[in-house]
């Protein structure tokens, strides 16, 4: 029986695309007979298995972006764009499931690999990227901003899947002469806009909320909404189970009209 | 007095309303209006102004009745000259009256749309004066919002029936989608609840919207940067269980609103009992809540599922089955049809298939063409198994060894239970969803 070989990357997306490239290299070098027999892992496993090789990975951007350039020439911007997602997802079978679909993509010279869901790795990929499609979805939704003082708006976001930079995106898009910032708690990172020019991600900012000042209109526009809110309810249609199940909980700490 | 009609001063009024106070009054009447979605128009951010619009539409929040809260959805003014005997704000009703300024409507949207509250405005208007000084300002309004706001987000507005042409054709410049209300089903409803109303000033303008929509293609054909006239296309309301109509009649009405007005959406809104009239239901009958989730539906199934009215009903059979769900229904009827082959079946057919939505169908479609899919491999791609399996074979066999038997399989399904948009506690069918997506048939 052949060894198998894990390759453990770092949890982000260079991490996993490097993994790949990584993934590639090894079986290479190593003359190892197929894919199948390498792995790849965003953590050590809690019970090291038996004939099994682990390998760290270091991230290198570089490696990483030649990847992102052949998976985008290779397997088209949609197929690229629902890879990226399904390595942002926090699930720990999203490393092997984005790198062995993509084995399969280029083996196919299959643009639409991910419509192949009688195979069981493009099917964890499906899960990966629809989770965290999802996710993605509702912050576009439900993301509240508050004007600040100087003109900044500031939302609070709190993310199971690393889903910041695909909200960025939404927003850089609709509101380019605006200057924000929105902070993922959970991952404790913020993605800042500056007007007109590209957004990017920080990490590790000195951040005191309860030091903001807000615009002398933001309380009134609040208030507003939290009415408009209110008066658009049907009484006679009543239904907070199903007001529920659409905008479950754990979204409403961080959304204005749900504020007391 | 006239240097100050022509300036924009406003004279000292006991009467004004705060921004908090206008806002209460015309959003609680405008909340009858049943259509909120944000959809059909993509439109991607120009890098300089506010806004962009994604085709599938975009929901904010959902009010404490489940709908999604998408636009602002404001009335103008709910003056009005009508007195549609089911609306608020009809004219015989004595009831605190209010009117935004096209200026207040822009600051609101505006305020709304960059704090992510909302998707862009719907806007609607009781009939100030007369059509078409009620259509000239909505028109002032988004012509403003547009030009001076500089506003890129959804707007969706109404066309008022009865309102100059020109005037309409205008605001289909500035509106990504605009609707005109049916209002009622058929021509005699309206006569006898909307004296003021007609059914031909109400077709009027849905057909000049239609031909606008027809030659504005054609304009963006010849110059690309013709302005375009609403793009998300055109859709209409009709009120639910005011008055008698068969759900069969309902049904036809809209079909035909889909194949020769082309219509993107038709909506449908249970009766609310708001005023007490001889000619309406008294006002503490329930809403027909049931019926209007069988009737989206049913129009679910004529838009995208390739069925036509005649084949859900009859004039023997006017009205939906309380207990299933359309679709189920009609399959139950047509068991001769089944079972499916999910590895063989052609998209119409499997778009039949209880428990298989537009979405499994287009994975199946085309995962099959690269492998063999077995029963484990659909409930991945989301097909609800429990409803699917009576009707379907993986491979030649079916999942379990069931009966192709109307009331065996009829029997198991209804104690499966239809996941309705009810209450948990509310076994009385009371409560239902608005809320755009039926979801899985
Ligand atoms: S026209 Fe009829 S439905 Fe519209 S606001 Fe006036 S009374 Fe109400």
């Amino acid at each position: 029986m052949a060894n198998e070989t894990v390759l453990i990357c770092e949890d982000s997306l260079d991490g996993v695309f490097t993994g790949i490239y990584e993934a590639y290299r090894f079986k290479k070098d190593n003359a190892v007979e197929s894919h199948d027999l390498i792995h790849l892992a965003v953590k050590e496993p809690s019970a090291q298995r038996l004939f099994t090789d682990y390998i760290n990975i270091e991230t290198s951007p570089e490696k990483a972006a030649k990847v992102s350039r052949t998976l985008k020439k290779s397997l088209g911007e949609t197929t690229y764009h629902n890879l990226c997602l399904a390595a942002s997802a926090t699930f720990e079978e999203k490393a092997d499931a984005v790198y062995h679909t993509v084995v399969l993509g280029l083996k196919e010279h299959d643009a639409n690999v991910l419509d192949r869901l009688y195979d069981s790795y493009v099917q964890s990929a499906f899960k990966c990227y629809r989770a965290a499609g999802n996710e993605a979805n509702h912050f576009i939704e439900f993301t509240r901003f508050s004007e600040l003082d100087n003109g900044i708006l500031y939302a609070k976001i709190s993310a199971k899947h690393h889903v910041l930079p695909f909200v960025m995106y939404h927003f850089a898009d609709r509101l380019p002469a605006n200057n924000f910032v929105i902070y993922d708690e959970a991952a404790q990172t913020f993605g800042l806009h500056p007007s007109f020019k590209a957004w990017y991600l920080a990490q590790g900012m000195n951040f005191d909320e309860n030091s903001i000042n807000y615009s002398d209109t933001e309380k009134e526009y609040q208030e507003l909404f939290k009415r408009f809110c209110s008066s658009i309810a049907i009484e006679e249609r009543k239904n907070l189970s199903l007001q529920q199940s659409l905008l479950p909980l754990r979204f409403r700490p961080n959304m204005t009209e749900f504020h007391v | 007095m006239q240097l100050l009609e022509s300036t924009s001063v406003e004279l000292y009024n006991p009467q004004r309303k705060s921004i908090m106070e206008k806002l209460s009054i015309l959003t609680d009447a405008a909340k009858y209006d049943v259509a909120c979605t944000s959809s059909g128009v993509e439109r991607a951010g120009n890098g300089r102004d506010m806004g962009n619009c994604k085709a599938a539409g975009i929901c904010h929040s959902f009010s404490s009745d489940g709908r999604c809260i998408s636009l602002l959805k404001i009335l103008m003014s709910n003056e009005c000259v009508y007195d549609c005997k089911y609306c608020a704000n009809r004219r015989s009703n004595d009831i605190e009256r209010a009117t935004f300024t096209p200026d207040e409507i822009c600051e609101l949207t505006i305020n709304f749309y960059k704090r992510n509250y909302i998707e862009g405005l719907f806007l609607s208007s009781g009939i100030v004066n007369n059509p078409s000084y009620t259509m000239e300002l909505l028109y002032v309004t988004l012509y403003k919002l547009r030009h001076e706001y500089r506003f890129r987000g959804y707007i969706h507005v109404k066309g008022i029936p009865g309102a100059d042409a020109a005037l309409i054709r205008q605001t289909g410049y500035l509106a990504d989608r605009m609707s005109v209300n049916l209002e009622l089903p058929t021509a005699e409803s309206l006569e006898r609840l909307a004296p003021n109303k007609h059914r031909k000033t109400i077709l009027t303008p849905m057909r000049q919207i239609q031909n606008g929509i027809e030659q504005g293609k054609n304009e963006l054909a010849l110059y690309k940067n013709a302005p375009t006239f609403v793009p998300a296309g055109q859709s209409t309301q009709m009120i639910i269980g005011a008055t008698p109509e068969s759900d069969y009649q309902i049904m036809s009405v809209a079909e035909g609103l889909y194949d020769k007005f082309g219509l993107k959406r038709v909506f449908y809104s249970a009766y609310v009992g708001i005023n007490e009239d001889k000619e309406l239901p008294a006002p503490q009958t329930a809403s027909p809540l049931l019926r209007e989730h069988r009737l989206y539906q049913a129009d679910w199934l004529l838009r995208f599922y390739r069925f036509r009215v005649d084949e859900l009903l009859s004039e023997k059979r006017p009205n939906f089955n309380i207990l299933l769900d359309p679709k189920c229904d009609w399959a139950l009827r047509h068991l001769e049809q089944f079972p499916v082959e999910i590895n063989k079946a052609d998209y119409s057919m499997l778009l039949r298939v209880p428990g298989v939505g537009v979405k499994s169908a287009q994975r199946i479609c085309k995962a099959r063409r690269s492998g063999v899919l077995c029963f484990d491999d659909l409930k991945k791609m989301g097909v609800v198994l429990k409803r699917a399996l009576y009707f379907i074979t993986c491979g030649g066999r079916m999942m379990y060894n069931t009966k192709l038997d109307e009331d065996y399989i009829t029997r198991n399904l209804l104690s499966a239970q239809e996941k309705l948009p009810f209450d948990k506690d509310g076994i009385t069918y009371k409560q239902l969803s608005l809320f755009d997506c039926v979801g899985q048939l």
